[in-house]
Formats: C-alpha cells, structure tokens, sequence
C-alpha cells in the first residue's frame, strides 16, 4: 500500500474484500476520493459489512482457535520432538564423527604436520564445538520445554527414540569431552616429541657427517703397506705419525658414543626414519670397530718393522766396523805380497822369509774373522728373507761387499804361494851370488898381491945397478912372459867379474881388490913392464948414441936413486931441483930460477908428466954434459945443405932431401926475411928452433 | 890476470917462445932479452900466450904459432 495513492489503496481493498470476504464493492473509490465528504451511511454501511463477515466468523474462530491451538500443540510438540531428534541425530551423528578423529593417535612425521592437526584441534574447540556445545545445550532446553510443555498439555512425556535418549547424549557427550582431552595432551606430546626428534635426528646426521668425514679415507691409510719399503728413521717417522693417530682415535671414541647415544634415544623415541639411522649408525660402529682392528695391526707392523730394522741396522754397523779393518789389512797384506824387493845378502832375504812366515802364521785368524763378517751379512739377509722386510737399502755404514771381501781374500791367498816362490828363487840366487863372491874374492886375492908382487921387483930391477944393461932387459923380458901367461887369469876374473855385474852384486866382503882395481894394476903392470923395457932399451940406445959406459951408467942411476927419495923410480919436481942443484945449475927461488926450471922441465918431461923418468934424466944428464943443443945441430945441417947461408931455398930442399920431407919443410917454413933476403927465401933457423918446441923471436 | 900487448915491428921482438900443442906444452914465453921490446912492454918469463893478433893460440903447434 502506497500513502501517497488513496485510489489504488481503496480498490485494491474492495478487490480483497470481494475475492476473499464475500463483500460485494459498495462503493468506489473514485467518489471517496473525490469528495471532500464522502457518503458517511454508505461507507458506515460497507464498513458493518466487513464486521458482520468477522463476527461470523468469530465463532467459528473461537472453535476453530480451539481446535487450532490443540492442533497447533500437537502440531509444535511434533516439530518439537521432530526437532529433538534431528538435533539429536546430528549430534551424536557429528560426536560420532569427531570422536575418531579425537582418538586418532597415529602420529605425524613432521612438525609441521602436528602443527597443522594441533592448529586443526585449536579450530575445532573454537570454531566448530563452541557451536555443537550450543546445539547440546540447545537440545536439552528443547526436551526440557518439550517435556514440560507436554506436561502442561496433559500429555505423555517424550521418549526420545533408542539411542537417542538424554542419557545417550550425555554419555556420548562425555565420551567426546574424554577423547578431546586426551587429544590434547597427546598432540602435545607428540609435538614435544617430535621437535626434540627433529633436533636429534639434525644433531645425529651432523655428528655423523662429521665423524664420516674424519673417517673418510682413514681404513685406507690403515691399510697401507708403506712400512714395508720405508727405512729405519722412515718407520720411526711412521711410527711417531701412528701415535698421533691413535691418540686423535681416542679423542674421537666419545664422538662415537655421543652419535650411538642420539640413535638409540631416536629409537626410544620413535622417530620414523630409525631404520636409516640405525643403518648408518650402525655402519659408524662398524667402521670404528674396524678402525680400531686396524689402527692396533698397523701398530704392531710398524712396531715389528721398526725392531726389525733396527736389528738389520745394528748389524750393518758391526759388520762395517769389523769389515772396514778387515779390509784395510787385506789391502795392507796384498800390496806387502807384490812388495818388490831389493836383497843383496842372505841375511836380508832371510828376514824377508821370516817375516813372511810370521805372516802366514796370522791367516787362519783372518780367515776366521771373514768368515765372522760374512757371518753378519748372512744374518742380514736371513732377516731379510724371513720376513720379508725391504732390501731397498744398502749398508748405510760401509761400501764393502761380501763378495768384494772374498775377492781380495781369494786374491791374497793367490798370492801368498807367489811370495813364496819368489823368496825362495832369492834366496836361491843370493846364495849363487854369495858363491860368486867367493870366487871373485879368491882368486883377486891372488891375484891382486901378484901384480902388486911383480910391480916391486920390475921396479925394483929397473934401479938395480949391477949387470949390464941387456942382462936388465933380458930379466924384465923374462918378467915380460910370465905377465903374458898370467893373463888368462885376469881374463878368467874378468868372467868371473862379469857373472858378478850381471848378477848386480854390488860389495864383495872376501876382498878388498876391486876388478878396477886389479884391472888398473893389470894396465899399470903391462905399461910398467912395457915402459921399462923401453927405458931400459933406450937407456941402450942412448948408452950406444951418446957413448956412454957402463959405470957411466951405473953413476947416473946412483944419482938418480939418491934424488929418488920416495923411491918411485922417478923424480919429482922438488927432487929434481936438488939434483940440478948439486950439478950446479943455478935455480934460485927467484923468477929466472924459476924459469930457467920451467925450461928445462919442459925439456926432460915434454909430456907434462910431472915427473922425470930416468930415461929423460939420462937424456938431459948426457945432453948437458955433452953441451950439445939438438936444435943447434939441425940448425947446423939445415946450414951445410944451404951452402952455408942464413936461408935455403925451394931447389935447395927439393934436391938435398928426400921428396915428402922436403915438401914438409917447405910447407911449414916461414919466408927469410933477414937482410940478405932473396925471393924464395926460407927461414930454415926459426924452423929449426919451432922443431924442438922453442923460438926465438 | 890477462893483458894485451902490443908489439910494433919489425922483429926481433926479444923474447923466447916455448910450447906448442905438439908439445903438449902451453905456449909460453921461456926468456926475455933485456931492453928488447918484449921486455920494454913488461911481458914477464912464464907468461902464457893466449892469442896472437886475437886468435885463440888453442890448438896452435909450435910452427904455427912461430909464423904467426
């Protein structure tokens, strides 16, 4: 109905009266609306209308209300009860629901997963039961009214269908109030539980990987078998390295345990992944188990190793020790056995012999001692072999080999029988030598006294006065045959001499005469005997040349021995100077007496000699007496074949000597060049003179 | 000590020569004659000759040296 439209409100309700209350439109609205005062007995009329259609009406009401409202009771205690048992229904049916889902204890794995169900519970008890709680409280104040308004009505109390019933509720109820709390604390719990598993489960997977990243590769280290090729300090190095390993092992046992420790607490508490836990907790145990087997075997390798080395080492040393010395004796002995040797008696041979005997004499000990150093590297090598340890090394100590010993120990016993050979090939020739000696010695020493014999009495016949000259040289030449014959033993001593050199014997004890020295007085003999043959011929020939007599000559050798001081069968220069003193000759210590000496010792020993043999003092006594000067004499010749001129001529020579002679004078003669010179000229004087060694110029 | 002298001709140069290799003597001055000019140049009795005119009188016999 619209206010501000009085006209449609009037006939629509005069249509609704019509069509529903039987009350014909009396009116209309049109006038109503248009007059300012409507028909009031007409509108009193249609308004009495519609009270006589409600006042019928009202009977009818009043038992219809009556009936109406028992109905309606009826009718509202059936939704009522309808009402109830939905409810109930819904109830129980949404308890029935939930209580499972309260009683469901299978546990998450996650957090999370908890979290969710425990935000899921925190839901439900503000969310969903607070609801449930009203419709419980809703439903008991339902049956409450229903129950007292069927009471009120005289009717039967309700009695809610089988299962339905208030008790059942509230037992159902109850049992939903039980499984909630439980719920509660459960989700708590596991919650707990399952942090404190989650924080475990990360601890033991850190402590793991930890632990198997210190592990890593350890079994493998354990397992090297590095100490079989190592050295002595190499395996103390090792072995030091293992005991720092050994103690990191301790240091890490109580990892282990911590680790086995967070897996059986995982267990305890149940974790979901136990299984893998326990799988690589378990391999940790293993693995450390067996690290432990292997750290206390490489122990005991190392340590058997180390002992062994050390032994093998000990040994090297002992054997260094001794076969160093031993050595340098080998050396010693094989350079004294091929020692050259220089003997020129038995009696060093002898010594040499000895010598060599004493050292024989040490060979079984050396023998004895190679065999102890031989001993030591057999020790070695039987180590070695046994257990197998690394030969890698050498001796450190020393250089020497066994086999190098043996060599040279094979080498000096190849030499000793040499030795002993050559000794005795010494021996042998010292004695040939020492027979040799012997010889020599005899025969010079006859030898030697006979020349020495002869040389006096040829001397001592050469002075003899009495006799004439030819019985002299008659005895000397009888001298003369008997030396010739005694040559044959000088040339046998020169043999025997030679055997001597060649055997290089270089003293001879069983004589004082040396082959020089019997050879000189061999030489010395023969020139001798020669010698005085030939003075004792010229004395002849002088004695025939000069006229000179036998006593004369008995004379001149009685002045001459008398001069003759030392008896040597000539005179020196001192006695010589007596002698011309006593004759007269004027020889003072001054320079013209010198030289007047010197002249005429140049006269007597043209040789230079330094001595005047009888021979020349005869030719000078003779000369001097016979006041002869030889040059003058050829001078004077050289005179007559130049007819007595101070020259001589090429033709002159040519026709008055002898072709060779005469072209030796002309070769050698000087050109004349005194004042009655001719082309041609020879200076035959001053030739002359030169003849005899002396020129006046 | 050896000396040098000179003699100036011509000759005699009054002195007396002895010796010669095949005298197996040294050559040798064996007399002087006084106021000769040997002895004016004061060459003394025994000297030995060394050289004559420079030449080594080694070797020289007695005719050798004489001519020269």
């Amino acid at each position: 109905l619209s206010q501000d439209d009085p006209l449609t409100n009037l006939n629509t309700a005069f249509d609704v009266a019509e069509k529903y209350l039987d009350i014909p439109k009396m009116l209309d609205a049109e006038d109503i609306v248009g007059t300012a005062r409507p028909d009031e007995k007409a509108i009193m009329t249609y308004v009495s209308s519609f009270y006589h259609a409600f006042s019928g009406a009202q009977k009818a009401e009043t038992a219809a209300n009556r009936i109406c409202k028992v109905l309606a009771v009826n009718q509202e205690n059936e939704q009522l009860m309808e009402d109830y048992e939905k409810l109930a229904s819904d109830l129980l049916e949404w308890i029935r629901r939930t209580i499972p889902w309260l009683e469901n204890r299978a546990p998450e794995n996650t957090m999370q997963a908890m979290q969710q169900k425990l935000e899921d519970f925190r839901d439900y008890r503000r969310l969903h039961k607070p609801p449930k709680v009203q419709e419980k409280c809703q439903l008991e104040i339902n049956f409450n009214t229903l129950q007292t308004k069927l009471r009120l009505s005289n009717r039967p109390a309700f009695m809610p269908s089988e299962g339905k019933m208030v008790s059942d509720i509230n037992n159902a109820w109850g049992g939903l109030e039980q499984a909630e709390k439980g719920y509660e604390e459960w989700l708590l719990n596991e919650i707990r539980r399952l942090e404190r598993l989650d924080h475990l489960a990360e601890k033991f997977r850190q402590k793991a990987s930890i632990h198997e990243s210190w592990t890593d590769g350890k079994e493998a280290m354990l397992q090297q078998k590095d100490y079989e090729t190592a050295t002595l300090s190499e395996i103390k190095a090792l072995l030091k390295k293992h005991e720092a390993f050994e103690s990191d092992l301790a240091a890490h046992q109580d990892r282990v345990e911590q680790i086995a420790a967070i897996a059986q607490e995982l267990n305890e508490l149940d974790y979901y992944d136990s299984p893998s836990v326990n799988a690589r907790c378990q391999k940790i145990c293993d693995q450390w188990d067996n690290l432990g087997a292997l750290t206390q075997k490489r122990r005991e390798a190392l340590e058997r190793t180390e002992k062994l080395l050390e032994t093998i080492d000990q040994l090297y040393l002992e054997y260094a020790k001794r076969a160093a010395p031993f050595n340098n004796w080998m050396e010693g002995a094989m350079e004294d056995l091929q020692d050259t040797f220089i003997v020129h008696t038995i009696e060093e041979i002898q010594g040499l012999t000895t010598a060599h005997e004493q050292f024989k004499a040490t060979l079984p000990d050396a023998d004895k001692e190679r065999q102890a150093i031989l001993g030591i590297h057999n020790e070695v090598s039987k180590i070695v072999q046994t257990y197998h340890v690394n030969m890698a090394g050498t001796n450190p100590y020393t250089t020497i080999t066994p086999h190098e010993i043996n060599g040279k120990w094979e080498h000096v016993r190849q030499l000793v029988p040499r030795r002993d050979q050559a000794l005795m090939e010494e021996h042998a020739r010292q004695q040939q030598n020492e027979r040799l000696r012997k010889q020599f010695g005899a025969q010079a020493n006859v030898i030697g006294p006979w020349i020495q014999t002869k040389m006096e009495e040829i001397g001592r016949i050469s002075i003899e006065m009495h006799g004439t000259l030819e019985d002299q040289l008659n005895h000397l030449r009888q001298y003369e045959k008997s030396i010739v014959n005694y040559k044959p033993k000088i040339d046998q001593l020169e043999g025997d001499h030679q055997l001597i050199q060649e055997a290089l014997i270089f003293d001879n004890k069983h004589t004082n005469y040396t082959m020089e020295h019997i050879r000189v007085g061999w030489e010395q003999l023969l020139t001798t005997i020669a010698r005085t043959i030939n003075e004792v011929e010229n004395q002849i020939l002088t004695r025939d040349a000069k006229g000179i007599s036998q006593e004369q000559m008995n004379e001149f050798r009685a002045s001459f021995n008398h001069f003759d001081r030392d008896h040597s069968g000539t005179l020196g220069p001192e006695e010589f100077k007596a002698c011309l003193i006593s004759l007269g000759y004027d020889i003072g210590n001054d320079a013209q007496g010198e030289a007047e000496f010197a002249r005429i010792m140049s006269i007597v020993d043209p040789n230079r000699l330094g001595v005047v043999t009888f021979q020349a003092f005869i030719d000078f006594m003779s000369r001097e007496t016979a006041d002869t000067d030889t040059a003058d004499q050829v001078m004077a010749s050289f005179k007559i074949l130049a007819g007595d001129k101070n020259y001589i001529t090429v033709d002159e020579l040519r026709r008055e000597l002898p072709p060779d002679q005469a072209e030796y004078c002309i070769a050698r003669m000087a050109p004349y060049n005194g004042r009655d010179a001719v082309p041609g000229a020879l200076d035959y004087m001053s030739f002359s003179t030169a003849l005899y060694g002396e020129s006046d110029l | 000590s050896n000396y040098s002298v000179s003699l100036v001709g011509p000759a005699p140069w009054g002195f007396r020569l002895q010796g010669g290799k095949d005298f197996n003597v040294p050559l040798s001055i064996s007399r002087l004659n006084d106021g000769g000019k040997a002895a004016q140049a004061h060459v003394g009795i025994g000297d030995v000759v060394l050289t004559i005119d420079g030449i080594s009188t080694d070797g020289m016999t007695h005719l050798e040296a004489q001519n020269k």
